[in-house]
């Protein structure tokens, strides 16, 4: 409890200085509004269920186009790592991708799936599928030969080789592809919803500056942080729960 | 396979690679060994002389290129659990537990809940790990994962047991005791091992046959017989035989090092 409080210090400091420099009317309140301003409109809208709601939508279209990277992106990297017509075919389109500014794609995916929900998931399961086929196909290359090895030793054939050791063995990087893909799903999903308006956390961002309610867009923007540290938390949660036996969570 | 008048036969062995950037390299060059069943037969050379390699051979992990390999149940084509091995990184599954890792080979033999239970117990008090058995490898030190391993190979019952440098990563006390358990576990199940090293006093005290391998291209230059491994002096090591066979080993490991050393290893 203590080691929380610690950790949280510094935000609150950042507060104080925010909400000191408004008291003292150091800044416009309408460039940089005061956290009770901003935390009285939070409240407004727990209240009155808008976050909830707008929070749920951006969730619901984050985590789909998540699931689907992983769905997508983890057999993928492994079909990469494991057969060599594939990686000759993959790999130069995932070296492409992967730098690549994922959102310049939104009006592609709009023309193609429309203004609703189905673009915007589309558009996150892109951005976040690189990052999920990149760790497993380094994962599923970085098994240990000599684990293979023993494995074939003592009988297994190549299904079993591939379910009861490189799937295991490999799981701590897809996890690590899944963690970094998370919050670029949510950062997707937020950055489409601002940039086509209608609900969800990014529309209701972009309502607030079009109508300059600035206590609305700084509202936002810590909903939107709240959600996505909600989120980050979880996945970690499951990756201790999933790696117990592995080494980061068992320190000698 | 006791009473099998072959341990591992191997004739005219060569074998070639290519690294990705260098020139077509010949790790073994016609090698031709008769090992004895029971036999605790040691490779012993300097890095990069292909000890590693034929052992690897022998275990069906890589082709043989040229030449053959047999053992009691006929010729070496790919891995099979009568050959058991042990890698120095010690290659236990770490998201298994000890006993985890050493059901794994049982129940590829098809042995089921209490059964393989109480074989896997009692291959993990062998190597003295009693208590452990439900601790991840991560948490136990690297002798304790090298016992794990010896466990998880040995549950299987291999007939042969095929060991590269198993304890070059241990401490040097922790090296001496797992040495000497060895010996003690292999006078008990009797089983062909084949032990690679780069350790002139570790062939010396364990081996039967010690087979001096030359560096690159890989050749057995010498074969000597050691068998200090057959005595009960627990200080055997002390003796004045043991410290002249270790003097003659090393003599004739010696230009080899050097050479190995001028080929830029």
């Amino acid at each position: 409890m203590m080691r929380l409080l610690a950790r949280l210090s510094p935000i609150v400091v950042l507060l104080a200085v925010w909400e000191g420099a408004a008291l003292l009317h150091l800044v416009k309140p309408f460039l940089l509004p005061a956290p009770h301003v901003v935390a009285g409109r939070i409240w407004k809208d727990v209240i009155s269920g808008q976050f909830e709601m707008n929070a749920a939508l951006t969730l619901y279209r984050a985590l789909i186009g998540f699931a689907m990277a992983c769905l997508i992106g983890v057999p993928a990297g492994i079909l990469i790592a494991s057969d060599r017509f594939v990686r000759w075919f993959a790999e130069p389109l995932v070296s492409v991708g992967f730098p690549m500014p994922k959102i310049a794609f939104l009006p592609v995916f709009m023309l193609w799936f429309g203004v609703y929900d189905v673009s915007k998931i589309v558009m996150v399961c892109f951005a976040a599928v690189f990052a999920v086929v990149a760790a497993a196909e380094a994962g599923t290359r970085g098994v240990d030969k000599f684990m293979l090895w023993s494995a074939r030793a003592m009988g297994a054939g190549r299904y079993q080789l591939f379910r009861e050791v490189i799937l295991p063995a490999a799981m701590p990087q897809f996890l690590t592809g899944m963690q970094i893909a998370l919050p670029v799903s949510l950062i997707t999903a937020v950055a489409a919803e601002m940039l086509m308006g209608g609900a969800g956390l990014g529309g209701a961002m972009l309502a607030a500056g079009n109508y300059a309610d600035s206590p609305g867009v700084f509202s936002g923007i810590v909903q939107t942080s709240v959600v996505g540290l909600v989120a980050v938390a979880g996945m970690t949660a499951l990756r201790r729960r999933l790696l117990r036996w592995h080494p980061e969570f068992n320190p000698r | 396979m006791t009473g099998s008048s072959i341990g591992i036969e191997i004739e005219g062995v060569t074998h070639g690679y290519t690294p990705r950037s260098g020139k077509p390299t010949v790790a073994l060059d016609n090698i031709s060994l008769s090992i004895r069943p029971n036999e605790f037969h040691a490779l012993l050379g300097p890095s990069g002389c292909g000890k590693s390699t034929l052992l690897f051979l022998i275990g069906g992990f890589q082709k043989i290129q040229q030449g053959r390999i047999r053992t009691a149940r006929g010729d070496v084509t790919a891995p099979g659990p009568d050959r058991g091995i042990v890698f120095q990184n010690f290659a236990l599954f770490p998201w298994k537990t000890v006993i985890e890792n050493v059901r794994y080979g049982l129940e590829k033999k098809g042995l089921k809940g209490s059964e393989a239970e109480a074989r896997a117990k009692h291959y993990i008090d062998l190597v003295h790990l009693t208590g452990f058995e439900r601790s991840y490898p991560a948490q136990l030190s690297g002798g304790m994962q090298q016992r794990a391993a010896i466990a998880r190979t040995l549950a299987i019952d291999p007939d042969i047991l095929l060991m590269d440098e198993p304890f070059g990563a241990l401490d040097a006390q922790t090296r001496r005791i797992m040495q000497e358990e060895l010996l003690a576990i292999w006078r008990r199940t009797s089983k062909t091992v084949v032990f690679v090293t780069h350790d002139v006093a570790e062939a010396v005290f364990l081996a039967d046959t010690i087979s001096v391998m030359s560096a690159r291209p890989g050749r057995i230059k010498r074969l000597v017989q050691a068998e200090f491994n057959r005595s009960d002096d627990p200080h055997i090591h002390k003796s004045p035989a043991f410290a002249d066979m270790v003097e003659q080993v090393w003599d004739m490991v010696r230009d080899e090092v050097d050479q190995a050393r001028m080929q830029g290893h």
